[in-house]
């Protein structure tokens, strides 16, 4: 019995993220054979539930082989037999319409076509084909809350954004366009996410499928789809082999606002290099400062977040080596010119970013800060205080008031602003710091702190401006301590020496 | 790296693409072997809490 292999030359291009038509079919074969090892172990674990029911699967494969196939190699089969089996193994919901494939399979995947809508777009000589599926009860099992049954209009919708998608991508972008065609299936409507203006999510037990809230546009869909190919290849890859081998200790990640552990940021750096790549090309095309803005943002993000993976020291060989792939990839690009406006918000929007999650992530023990208080008012040097980390409950997602102005500003919109985040407004501080304007960003802010010292959006600013990047969760935990209200740069000075 | 003359990267998982699903359940592994190995990666992915990819703010 043959391994799944992959030549040197083959996988890193993966890693790279330009797998070529051979790789993405090997990627195929392995999903299927995860499928149908999870189904042999399904059999193995329970036979006396499974037997019956196996037994007539096998009889179908013998009249109708290529149908039976299609079923199996479905990616919501994938979910469903990797659910049926943890749930065996280790316990766990058992839901009656997913003990048993036979019965799914034959009321939502031998029926697809009849219940779920076939999605098809060609242009240009590319084909795009895929299912979006509001029926299958087996679709809640990608991670997120399925949409109910799409309308006429919704689905229409979906059909125009495809379309518009696929244009673009095929225009512009036409190797990830190949790519996209190889690894999507199955697109999945979710409900939408409040705290987010989109949402998507991939299983790592269901390669070619994708769940996706209602896209805004066009541009929005194609950006979002070759994010979400980029992790399920990544999945694919990680079914394969073995990339993070350490023990999982969370850090800093520039898509998230909780803490990540290294898989997660390899999934983000992986997903990213997609999208970088995306608004490189769209950059380039349109001149539209809007997408030179995301390309300087991200391939800064992951080619930092790259280097801290190979730094970190958890990576395995196997991973050391994509990686590294991923890197060269993103580094061809560090010195690619971006007009200096763009490149300096684009700058400001990852520093932004860090500091809101230190903020959040990492704790200062009361009594340090107490300390730290205690020894500014004696006038004596501050005591040595480090912050620690403190594990999210949930995913979060980016929420920034000032990346919503950054975005306003980059549109050209000379309207009021309207930020959609809960309780944002766009501060005097923020509005000439977008201009360049940091002496009045910087008065502003220290304004802002000493009217209300829990004004984290304050802080930052400070911090950015002031060039104050380092532990900046000790000084404010210091001055929140002090009682009265100093200058908040003074004061963040004193701290670091 | 693999020590091959040829950079190869042979991964755990064992091509069962070709095969017929009454086949499938004869397959005997013994302990060292490659099924017996996917088997192993395969409950070790399967005991691993994960979690779905998401999060993906797609619109500007």
């Amino acid at each position: 019995m043959d391994r799944l292999s992959l030549s040197d030359a083959a996988y890193a291009a993966l890693g790279a993220g330009r797998p070529d038509a051979a790789t993405l079919a090997h990627l195929r074969r392995a999903a299927l054979s995860r499928h149908l090892l999870l189904l042999r172990e399904i059999v193995r674990a329970a036979p006396d539930e499974a037997g019956p029911w196996y037994a007539r699967l096998c009889a179908e494969e013998r009249t109708a082989p290529e149908q039976t196939r299609a079923r199996l190699a479905d990616p919501l089969f994938g979910a469903w037999a990797a659910h049926r089996l943890r749930a065996l193994r280790h316990g766990g919901p058992r839901p009656a319409q997913t003990t048993e494939p036979h019965k799914t399979d034959g009321r939502h995947a031998a029926r697809a076509p009849k219940d779920a809508r076939r999605l098809s777009v060609e242009h240009d000589g590319l084909t795009l084909r895929v299912r979006l599926d509001d029926t299958d009860p087996r679709r809640a099992l990608l991670g997120l809350v399925p949409a109910d049954r799409l309308t006429a209009a919704e689905t229409a919708h979906w059909q125009t954004c495809l379309t518009a998608a696929w244009r673009l991508l095929v225009e512009r972008h036409r190797p990830d366009a190949r790519i996209l065609a190889a690894v999507l299936e199955l697109v999945v409507p979710v409900r939408p996410d409040p705290s987010a203006r989109g949402i998507s999510a991939t299983s790592a037990d269901a390669y070619g499928a994708v769940a996706m809230s209602a896209p805004a546009d066009g541009t929005a869909l194609a950006v979002g789809l070759l994010h979400e190919a980029q992790h399920s290849v990544l999945n694919a890859v990680t079914a394969l082999f073995d990339l993070v081998g350490a023990p999982a200790v969370p850090d800093y990640s520039p898509w998230r606002d909780d803490p990540r552990p290294p898989s997660g940021l390899l999934h983000g750096a992986y997903a990213y290099l997609a999208v970088t790549r995306f608004w490189r090309a769209e950059a380039a095309a349109t001149g539209d400062p809007l997408a030179a803005f995301e390309f300087a943002r991200w391939r800064e993000a992951v080619a930092g977040t790259a280097d801290r993976l190979r730094a970190g020291g958890a990576l395995t060989a196997a991973g050391a080596r994509f990686v590294d792939a991923l890197r060269a990839e993103v580094g061809t690009w560090l010195d690619e010119p971006v007009e200096p406006r763009v490149a300096r918000l684009a700058g400001h929007a990852n520093a932004d970013h860090r500091l809101r999650w230190r903020l959040r992530n990492r704790a200062v023990d009361p009594g340090d800060a107490a300390a730290l208080a205690a020894a500014w008012r004696r006038g004596a040097r501050p005591p040595r205080v480090e912050s620690r980390l403190v594990p999210s409950p949930r995913r979060a997602l980016e929420n920034s008031a000032r990346l919503d102005l950054m975005h306003h500003s980059l549109r050209g919109d000379t309207g009021p602003v309207t930020v959609h985040r809960p309780g944002g407004r766009a501060s005097a501080g923020d509005a000439a710091l977008l201009g360049g304007d940091h002496g009045t960003a910087l008065s502003a802010y220290q304004k802002g702190i000493v009217a209300e010292p829990a004004d984290d959006a304050a802080w930052t600013g400070l911090a950015l401006v002031a060039d104050r990047l380092d532990r900046l969760e000790v000084v404010v935990a210091g001055y929140r301590a002090l009682g009265a209200r100093p200058d908040p740069l003074e004061f963040a000075s004193w701290i670091s020496g | 790296m693999p020590e091959d003359a040829e950079p190869e990267w042979r991964s755990a998982m064992v091509d069962l693409s070709g095969m017929s699903l009454a086949a499938l359940t004869d397959l005997t592994e013994d302990d060292d072997s490659a099924l017996a190995q996917a088997v192993r990666r395969l409950a070790d992915d399967l005991a691993r809490p994960g979690e779905p990819i998401a999060g993906f703010n797609s619109a500007l």
